[in-house]
């Protein structure tokens, strides 16, 4: 069982957020967005002693629209978890027995699931924010009756043991006798009595014989046993020297990990290794835990929830690289935060969450495989419906329509005719409408993989950034580059991504995909018949002709060296030339500079680049295409 | 003996009642005759198939008649196998339906706070909205329409679809409209989110038999069940059972004595016992040996039996296995004979009363009809005997109890027109007050203030100053904290409890009083102390609002209300032709089932006494001279005439 989607209304940074959960969820985002108070939100309702006094939120974790907010006012927390079996059965039996007062069934599909909604309050009668949990059934109404009784909650629990690594791990805490795996793992190990006997002599004796090593320890001994005289009343106490761990126990307790990384260097205790042996050492530990003590702790079938912040901390890129193979191998449902983008490379696209904050507090965009919307059932549906298997489906008891993709023209308007009839059409076309333009940011698998394959070298980082400039090669990469800082507007210190779409894949992609996420984007092609192809296919999208006129740019002499020589700039790139080593740079004929330039293009690009540089008055004749766009990045949205 | 309490139980039992607790896997049909511990064997199956199963989490199902059947069911459980009863899904076919529709209901449009409407009144209420509402909306119907409501009942009651009502009724003329007035009915119930006790099988049934998945959850969950007295489940229950079963299912473990089917007017039928066995192929295991009843009764109870024809094949008779007998034989048995009903009364209450307090509460006075046991009643408490005439009750007698009611009705149904009108009618009586009902709804509609609240401010001006203005506090404290309505409505009871003490005695609210404990009681015993209102209040409309009786009470009872009970003394009643057997089933004929059904009647009867069964008639009811009955003549307690 794991968590599939996660509700959050007005909690800390975030008024209201709906996200579904993976196997494994990766959080990426800048400082200060939310993504810890997601993986709170979870850790919460899932730890929490809800309905107890006390264990509720307070008024610092309510949503706040201004600094003038009242939290008393606001309508509450409330955050829901919703458990869902991928396929009918898969739940096992024993769980499926466990939870029966709080599972549903999809009548059609078969599948179980479970809704935990916890929420917190303003109770002025009570004056406090007091803490409420209920299961909700299918049509999200609560359940009550025998399905709220507590012990439900706790069962639910049980099957859902939640994990917390923060960032700040410290293998000192982490594999102490009180943590909470090593600790843990090491009370539960089981030492058959005779050994521990046999390991009380041998302790009792090792003692004695330190102690007859040298007389002075006997004396010193001695020395201290005064303090039992004094305190003790009328018979003596007595002092021990005790070199050796009192009892088994003890001496389990005191276990350390030592290790070394190449086979001939020496051990070392954990504590001695660097900070990214040990922050990695601690998620390995996790998995140790999970292995040998869940199911005995909690249930045979129980699956844990890891919310891991940062597992890169401290490692070299390449070994962030490979912890993605690691991390998505632990057991259990993982959520996980990260500011690598070395890490971030190998997480599948559907897997990442790009969490921001806007005005309207935390917000949460992704590439869905689906498109949800909450619409009442009507008789005429189901012709529609029949019309379009696998695109389109109902819940009755939830009254959701559910789009598996692109909802077109023909089948949108197919649906609006379901309602022309409708009491409430207005409202239901306005959802509808909705919906339609939330699928068209569809990207289907096929389009997914090819970016895997060729965008595997810029993936990482562009989910950072915070707007994107597509060009067509490397030539306009290394010229925006530098272009950009002379005119004022440092694209790394902006955080804008400078991607050629060419070496990448295809720009058209990258234009779907910043929709999708939320990024503003622009680009500038030649003025060629590609660039114009770009810009159609772009537009083919589904995107306003408008919107594409004004963040497409092409240059409008052609290609990018017809553009620099109709700027000219025809001494300039002689001149680079030249430099390259083409001695006859200066004299050759129009033509075949032209042809030279493209034959060169990137040596020449970078030449230029390094003669921009700290090269205002150059600048400044550099193609107005780039110099416009690059204005146009900043205050992009 | 050492061990668990199980152990010591299972010991006790015998080898065929430990073969029936023991039996695995498939259908099997248990016959039990009276007396044969058949309680002791459904409770021992539980608690073993818990016990034997304590790290798994699937639940044993079991289904009875009565709530009372049920609580002790629980009560058993919980003793055998402490820590496992929660396991242990025990109630009435009526209220699992209501669990299975409180949690899947929503499938079918029932949200899961459902009122379930048990007493006429208000489903006449319903009805005449439904029948207002569909005439408004230009449908064929009247206000008249309402006289179908018994034959909708009749049409639920075997799970007749309206749909499928036109169809059904091919002999009826007005059929088309009575389809309309069924099909209008049943959207006002949904409209209002409610359910009579029909739709309580009905909709359940709608819901597996629409979605197969809903069932296999059940299946999976509740991997074995339990029917207990299954001779008295009719065609609805039985349909349940068979649609949630489906073909592949078969662990049904059924309890039947078809000797003692007494509800055949209500679909009961032997012919179920048969299809149990061929539909699930069940096995049989017979329990005859009665433990309850002296054996003069058990002879008696066999020589009456082997007239009825309609019974299972091969069915042992009954073998006497009771071992201490409190009184000598010759009073295991014995006939009284009397001149006149009032004779009989007079004399039967003249020799209760001679037997003493220390007796009372361990005598049964059973006849077949309500008559005959108010005449019973009258003559026992003009000899200050106190005696109570047993019978379910639906709903609270006294306003206060009504009002109490429906004040968390409305609190948690706010907009419930219906309701406050009983809350205020109630609520007027109680005080002597006369709130216009017009006059708070219009006000409310007005103001867009709740009904209740536009009310309890009316209510307080009426009443200022004098006791019930505490009782209105009450009510909007809770009305603002519903969490805290066990300590208010506790509260209110007091308030009732003092003002019991204090004004001259009301016997309606003191019954009423001691049903409310009573009935909180076994919830907070069976479902836990802090269920939420609304579980409380759908359980409180399930539950029959009658208080046990106090103790050295005589109870007297038709047999229908016997059923499953026992007691140390038994009186039976009018054992006269005409009377039991009655003038009806006598006019069906001689062989008829009607005739057969008495017969039971009068098995069940006698077979409810432990110790002494004191069997009486009259030459002349309402001065018509009567013969004896022939079941006395058939148990050979009489020559025939």
């Amino acid at each position: 069982m794991r968590i599939a989607r996660l509700k959050i209304e007005n909690f800390r940074s975030t008024k209201a957020l709906d996200m579904e959960l993976g196997e494994t969820t990766v959080l990426i985002g800048p400082n200060n967005a939310g993504k810890t108070s997601i993986l709170d939100a979870v850790r919460i309702v899932l730890t929490r002693r809800w309905g107890q006094r006390g264990t509720g939120f307070t008024e610092y974790d309510v949503h706040l629209a201004s600094e003038s907010d009242d939290p008393k006012e606001s309508t509450g927390i409330a955050i829901e978890l919703h458990s869902e079996e991928q396929v009918a059965g898969e739940w096992p039996d024993a769980l499926q027995q466990d939870l029966d007062d709080i599972a549903q069934t999809d009548p059609t599909t078969g599948k179980s699931f479970i809704t935990l909604r916890a929420s917190c309050a303003w109770n002025a009668a009570e004056g406090a924010f007091l803490p409420a949990w209920i299961f909700l059934n299918a049509a999200r109404e609560p359940m009550i009756g025998q399905s709220a009784r507590r012990m439900n909650l706790e069962r639910f629990w049980q099957y859902l043991p939640v994990f917390y690594l923060g960032a700040l791990r410290d293998a000192d805490d982490e594999f102490s006798a009180r943590s909470q795996f090593w600790g843990r793992l090491l009370k539960a190990m089981e030492i058959p009595t005779a050994l521990e006997q046999r390991v009380q002599r041998v302790l009792d004796l090792l003692n004695r014989r330190l102690l007859q090593a040298d007389p002075r320890l006997v004396q010193i001994a001695k020395t201290l046993s005064g303090a039992t005289r004094v305190a003790a009343r009328d018979r003596d106490g007595g002092v021990e020297l005790r070199f050796v761990p009192l009892k088994s126990w003890d001496l389990l307790s005191k276990a350390e990990i030592i290790l070394r990384n190449e086979p001939d260097w020496p051990w070392l205790p954990l504590q001695h290794h660097g900070q990214g042996v040990q922050s990695l050492s601690v998620i390995f530990l996790f998995q140790a835990f999970v292995e040998h003590l869940l199911a005995e702790l909690y249930k045979a079938d129980s699956e844990p929830v890891l919310a891991l912040e940062e597992p890169e901390t401290h490692l070299h890129p390449q070994a962030a690289r490979t912890l993605w193979a690691h991390v998505n191998a632990l057991p259990g449902q993982k959520i996980i935060t990260t500011h690598s983008p070395y890490f971030v490379q190998h997480v599948p696209f559907r897997d990442l969450r790009l969490i921001r904050r806007t005005d309207n507090g935390t917000e949460v965009k992704w590439l869905p495989p689906n498109f949800l919307a909450r619409i009442p059932y009507v008789p005429a549906l189901d012709q529609v419906l029949a019309n379009n298997p696998g695109l389109l489906e109902f819940d009755l008891a939830g009254q959701t329509i559910t789009v598996n993709g692109k909802l077109e023209d023909a089948v949108y308007r197919d649906l609006l005719s379901c309602y022309g009839t409708h009491t409430d059409c207005a409202v239901i076309h306005g959802i509808l409408c909705d919906l339609r333009d939330r699928s068209l940011l569809f990207i289907d698998n096929d389009e997914l993989r090819a970016l895997e394959t060729f965008a595997r070298r810029i993936r990482g980082e562009i989910f950072f950034a915070t707007r994107w400039m597509i060009v067509e090669g490397q030539a306009e990469y290394l010229i925006v580059h530098v272009l950009a800082r002379e005119l004022g507007y440092d694209l790394d210190e902006h955080g804008v991504s400078l991607m050629d779409a060419m070496n990448n894949g295809n720009p058209t992609t990258f234009a779907v995909l910043a929709r999708a996420l939320g990024i503003p984007w622009l680009t500038v092609f030649d003025g060629d018949a590609a660039g114009d192809g770009y810009t159609q296919t772009i537009t083919n999208r589904d995107f306003d002709p408008a919107f594409v006129a004004q963040r497409c740019r092409t240059h409008p002499a052609g290609d990018l060296e017809d553009q620099l020589l109709a700027d000219g700039l025809e001494a300039e790139l002689r001149g680079v030339l030249q430099s390259l080593g083409h001695t006859d740079a200066l004299t050759i004929d129009m033509p075949t500079l032209e042809k030279r330039l493209e034959k060169n293009k990137t040596a020449y690009a970078a030449e230029l680049a390094k003669q921009l540089r700290g090269n205002t008055a150059l600048a400044k004749r550099m193609p107005q295409g780039f110099k416009d766009a690059i204005a146009d990045l900043r205050g992009l949205t | 003996m050492n061990g668990t309490p199980l152990d010591i139980a299972l010991a006790k039992l015998t080898d065929i009642q430990r073969e029936a607790v023991k039996w695995d896997q498939g259908a099997m049909l248990v016959l039990a005759g009276p007396g044969s511990g058949k309680t002791q064997v459904l409770t021992c199956r539980i608690a073993h198939l818990l016990n034997d199963s304590r790290e798994d989490n699937f639940r044993v199902l079991a289904l009875t008649f009565t709530n009372k059947a049920a609580d002790e069911m629980k009560r058993r459980v919980a003793t055998f196998v402490p820590g496992l009863e929660e396991r242990a899904n025990i109630g009435t076919f009526h209220s699992f339906c209501g669990q299975v529709l409180r949690q899947h209901g929503v499938h079918l449009g029932i949200k899961p706070d459902f009122t379930i409407y048990a007493q006429d009144d208000d489903r006449r209420a319903v009805m005449e909205d439904a029948l207002a509402r569909a005439a408004f909306e230009g449908k064929a119907v009247s206000s008249d329409d309402i006289r179908y409501l018994k034959l909708i009942d009749q049409m639920k009651a075997p799970l007749i679809e309206p749909q499928d009502a036109e169809a059904r009724l091919s002999h009826l003329a007005e059929r088309e409209r009575v389809a309309l007035v069924y099909q209008a009915y049943e959207e006002e119930l949904r409209r209002l989110n409610a359910l009579d006790f029909n739709s309580l099988i009905l909709e359940a049934h709608r819901l597996v038999t629409t979605y197969p998945a809903i069932a296999a959850r059940y299946k999976r969950s509740h991997p074995y069940w339990l029917l207990d007295e299954f001779q008295d489940t009719n065609d609805a229950q039985y349909r349940l059972i068979r649609a949630m079963a489906g073909d592949e299912f078969h662990n049904v473990f059924a309890v039947a004595d078809d000797d003692q089917i007494i509800y055949q007017w209500n679909g009961a039928s032997f012919r179920q016992i048969q299809r149990l066995r061929a539909d699930f192929s069940a096995q049989l295991i017979q329990l005859p040996t009665n433990y309850r009843c002296p054996p003069a009764i058990v002879e008696a109870a066999n020589h009456l039996v082997v007239y009825n024809v309609q019974r299972t094949e091969a069915k042992k008779p009954l073998i006497a296995g009771k071992i201490a007998l409190k009184y000598p034989e010759s009073e295991h048995i014995q006939v009284r004979e009397f001149e006149s009903e009032e004779d009989e009364a007079e004399a039967i209450a003249q020799e209760i009363a001679a037997r003493g307090f220390d007796q009372w509460g361990q005598i049964t006075v059973l006849a077949r009809t309500r008559a005959l046991l108010e005449r019973m009643h009258k003559a026992l408490q003009a000899k200050n005997v106190p005696a109570v005439i047993a019978q379910r009750r639906d709903d609270f007698l006294s306003p206060e109890f009504r009002w109490l009611a429906a004040c968390l009705a409305q609190i948690l149904r706010p907009l419930d027109r219906r309701n406050i009108n009983v809350l205020m009618e109630a609520f007027n009586r109680m005080a002597e007050i006369e709130i216009a009902v017009d006059q708070i709804m219009s006000e409310a509609e007005a103001t867009g203030e709740g009904y209740l609240s536009v009310w309890l401010q009316a209510a307080r001006a009426e009443v200022a100053a004098s006791p019930k203005e505490n009782l209105l506090d009450l009510i909007r404290q809770l009305a603002a904290d519903p969490s805290a309505a066990r300590k208010l409505i506790n509260d209110v009871l007091n308030v009732f409890d003092s003002a019991l003490s204090d004004e001259q005695t009301d016997p309606d609210l003191a019954e009423d009083l001691a049903a409310w404990r009573e009935i909180s009681r076994d919830m907070a015993r069976h479902l836990g102390r802090n269920i939420p209102l609304d579980q409380f209040l759908q359980q409180l409309q399930l539950r029959s609002k009658e208080p046990s009786p106090q103790p050295g009470t005589v109870t007297l009872m038709t047999v229908h209300g016997a059923k499953g009970r026992e007691f140390d003394i038994v009186y039976v009643i009018g054992l006269a032709e005409d009377i039991m057997p009655s003038y009806q089933s006598r006019q069906k004929g001689d062989n008829s089932p009607e005739m057969e059904e008495e017969r039971r009647n009068c098995f069940v009867a006698i077979t409810r006494a432990k110790e002494s069964l004191i069997l009486s008639r009259a030459n002349r009811y309402r001065g018509w001279q009567k013969q004896p009955s022939r079941f006395l003549v058939e148990m050979e307690l009489a020559d025939s005439a």
